[in-house]
């Protein structure tokens, strides 16, 4: 990870070594910026999660660390979700391996006492919309090739009950089961007419729309605003944070299925031919 | 009237009667059974221990009535509906008196928010926190359109933190996500806004808001009542029964959070904004 200090020495975190794909941004005294910067499509690797959540605890532990703008630094991708080569062709270990990261990093971006806010410049689909919805708001690039959703059932998988949860907290109950069931990707758009998305700007200015968001939000007595956020979103946390070894091992009995394996290996094999 | 009479033989004819506490003003209609509730409690309808009190025996009294089956709530006060909870009832006082006092705010919403009578919010005026939640918890909420005013949940930016029942109420009135903003921002939205995202049912010119009140009564006492009583419990009742399973442990939660140093400092300084914007 790269650490780079944009303005005032105060407040600096000492320098991570080892981890590239993420850069760490300070934006002002208390506030953060994570890049994603993985190609191609900052895919969530086992890996790559364990970077994520390493940073995030860092500045979750920093108290001068207020606010967090999670955005990407690859073309037209946010980050296309769950790394496949994770789940494809591995051993039950390496998959309850993978899927704890899993856990660990919605438990940790969900219950961030920190202002998240996702600047989604890119496409956004599966752990990539995950990603977003654990954020205290959304801001997409408005460029119509641009989707987000949560689109698992298209792949022959199902989404996890946590991952729904965190859909119906934030479009609803019924647009939740439509999507999820279709496996719907929308647009810009789309999304910010259900919901999923809370405003929409010009590819240019979705980081600087989030650092204003953030003045905002860091304008509330940060007290009351943590306990507040504590409050909405605790029982939906408990509810995987009490059964985190169970869905483990459910993950990891579906996703070694033959059924489920072949199901991947089609989809694998469609991306090479679409690259082809 | 002749209606009335007929209803009643045993009573004097009576069509309507009127009852006021100093703050309080109820116009019961025996002949439609609808009663109208004008909150008049000088200058802007705070919810004190007191007047909750009033507030509370009235509904109830018209709860106990069976020829009462409908209720608008509104206000007297001109641009405000209610300012909510009276901070002056939270700042500077005994434990003991907080005590009380939020369980009188218990008592409202428990009594509003499960009361079988169809009720309506008439909100003329400006409704911010616990006046946001008295009209959250009626049936229907009709308010004025005028840009001036606002209405939400905006115990943030006070520095205190709306309790789980203010939370659940509005989370069954505008969804989670809407909820998570609104109350992390401590967001006061216009009616415009507040229409948009649902905080409120609809808006009429301000001279229409108590007029459409009771037509819109009309409609909703057109339905079979025991029906109508069932399915609103059936809605209602979770939400009701995590509040009635733990009002002590709520009370003893915010005792010890508004008695703390930091709380009343916040408090304090809201109070002296309040008088600088005065003077």
């Amino acid at each position: 990870m790269n650490y780079i200090n944009a303005g005032d020495r105060s407040g600096c975190l000492s320098f991570l070594s080892g981890i590239t794909n993420l850069s760490l941004i300070q934006c002002d005294l208390s506030c953060f910026l994570a890049q994603q910067s993985l190609p191609p499509v900052n895919s969530l690797s086992l890996e790559f999660l364990t970077d994520v959540c390493i940073a995030l605890e860092k500045l979750e532990m920093d108290k001068s660390c207020r606010g967090l703008v999670v955005t990407s630094s690859q073309p037209k991708v946010f980050s296309a979700g769950l790394d496949i080569l994770d789940m494809y062709g591995k051993s039950p270990e390496h998959c309850a391996e993978f899927w704890k990261a899993v856990q660990e990093m919605w438990l940790k971006f969900y219950g961030s006492n920190m202002i998240t806010i996702a600047a989604v410049n890119g496409s956004s689909p599966a752990g990539g919309c995950l990603l977003s919805m654990t954020c205290d708001y959304r801001i997409m690039a408005d460029n119509p090739r641009y989707s987000i959703g949560l689109n698992e059932t298209k792949l022959g998988i199902v989404a996890p009950f946590w991952f729904k949860d965190t859909m119906v907290n934030t479009v609803g109950h019924r647009a939740t089961e439509m999507a999820l069931q279709l496996g719907l990707l929308y647009s810009p758009a789309e999304a910010l007419k259900i919901g999923l998305v809370d405003q929409l700007v010009h590819e240019d200015q979705v980081l600087t729309t989030a650092t204003e968001t953030m003045t905002k939000w860091l304008a509330i007595p940060d007290h009351a605003r943590q306990l507040t956020k504590s409050m909405m979103r605790k029982p939906t946390i408990d509810k995987l944070a009490a059964n985190r070894e169970a869905d483990v091992n459910n993950f990891v009995k579906f996703i070694t299925k033959d059924s489920i394996q072949k199901s991947l290996g089609m989809y694998l094999e469609m991306l090479k031919r679409r690259k082809a």
